[in-house]
């Protein structure tokens, strides 16, 4: 048995920290939507909004699933699945915010 | 199964099933099994949200106004829900594994509760939809005949926020005989115009002859339709089966069959039910909060 899983690991008050956290995000994405950051540059405030989102799931895989104390296997497995999808996003978009670049 | 014969003299845990050595390889094998399945649900969410991201890359303005239109109260209120039922569920695998059975039923219900809440919310949201005509499908939508007029409700306005017109509230009545989707506004894509934030390709996309044309409009908002109930209606079904899922474990766990040693089928249910979780997460702020900042500027 290479780990220690019946650990609590963070515990009750660790999970409620998370929580804080968790509820802090929502109330800051709700928020900072008012904002036009768009201002400064095209998208910028669908990359706040992003960026705390991806902060939150970064909590909530982490300690909510587990993850911070999963074997390297496991590791290995959450981060390919990301990095997959990044292969399709990334794969699509260079085809199709391209497109407008022809005959300029 | 039935001639398996358990003649082990060391002593053998309540859970461990024949092929697996022990405790410790049983449990990342199931994990790696759910994982496998999760990274194949973050492909299958991740092309949903691809689809999003290339049409609302065509059409930013009839997304904003689509987006708009929505009440961000409700899916503030879901995305708030949701973390609360993903802390019980966190707290009811941390409860099978101090083998505390009563606690864990209750975070379990619990779960169910919260996860029930969110359904509901959805349901107010979705009819709300259907009653102002803002179903993309022909013939789903309330019907009115000509002559008769229905009120839509309007959107919740918390006091810090501005009121939004949307399909139905500017100030046409309501008149749908066929119950097809309805969109008239088109004041953000003519302030869009004004401000020069059209692209040349929103342009052709939106404009007959250098006029705003608003059945083009309203296609594109239609296509942001489509997208919202798709991604939102599939969530809504995983809710479902996670429901069904947290049903099955309740009984399971209230027959007291998961201890410190034995409780992996709490723990992947929950896997599940995070990831669900997190799909909303990146929904909420994408489907319904993407055009906000556009009401403060005009």
């Amino acid at each position: 048995m290479g780990d220690n899983h019946s650990d609590s690991h963070i515990g009750i008050p660790g999970y409620l920290f998370v929580f804080g956290i968790l509820v802090v995000g929502t109330i800051f994405t709700y928020f900072s939507s008012f904002w036009d950051l768009d201002s400064y540059f095209a998208g910028a405030n669908t990359l706040l909004a992003l960026a705390i989102a991806s902060t939150k799931t970064a909590f909530v895989v982490l300690y909510f699933m587990h993850v911070k104390w999963q074997s390297n296997l496991i590791w290995l497995t959450v981060v390919s699945s990301f990095f997959w999808l990044g292969i399709m996003f990334a794969f699509t978009m260079q085809d199709y915010l391209t497109r407008s670049f022809i005959g300029k | 199964m039935a001639s398996h014969v358990d003649n082990h003299d060391h002593y053998h845990p309540p859970g461990l099933q024949h092929q697996f050595e022990d405790m410790g390889q049983q449990q990342e094998s199931v994990s790696i099994g759910m994982w496998m399945f999760l990274a194949q649900e973050i492909m299958f969410f991740g092309g949903l949200f691809l689809v999003y991201l290339v049409f609302r890359a065509w059409y930013p303005m009839a997304f904003a106004a689509g987006s708009n239109s929505l009440d961000p109260f409700w899916g503030g209120l879901n995305t708030l829900v949701l973390i609360v039922s993903s802390v019980t569920m966190a707290l009811a695998v941390y409860y099978a594994q101090k083998s505390n059975r009563m606690m864990q039923v209750v975070m379990i219900v619990l779960t169910m509760l919260f996860g029930t809440v969110f359904l509901g919310v959805k349901a107010v949201e979705y009819t709300g939809k259907y009653n102002k005509g803002l179903v993309p499908v022909a013939g789903l939508n309330k019907r009115t005949p000509i002559g008769e007029t229905a009120v839509a409700s309007p959107p919740t306005v918390l006091p810090f926020e501005v009121a939004v017109s949307a399909a139905g509230d500017d100030g046409k009545p309501y008149v749908n005989p066929k119950g097809v989707f309805q969109w008239t506004d088109v004041s953000l894509a003519v302030k869009a115009d004004e401000k020069g934030y059209l692209t040349d390709s929103e342009r052709q996309a939106y404009f007959t002859n250098g006029e705003i044309d608003p059945n083009k409009f309203r296609d594109k908002v239609q296509a942001f339709y489509w997208i919202y109930f798709t991604m939102t209606g599939l969530h809504a079904l995983h809710m479902v089966i996670g429901l069904g899922l947290m049903g099955w474990l309740g009984v399971k766990a209230w027959m007291g069959t998961y201890s410190a040693e034995y409780f992996s089928p709490v723990e992947m249910s929950g896997l599940y039910w995070h990831f669900v979780d997190i799909v909303w997460i990146f929904l909420f702020p994408l489907l319904y909060l993407l055009g906000r900042h556009f009401l403060a500027v005009h």
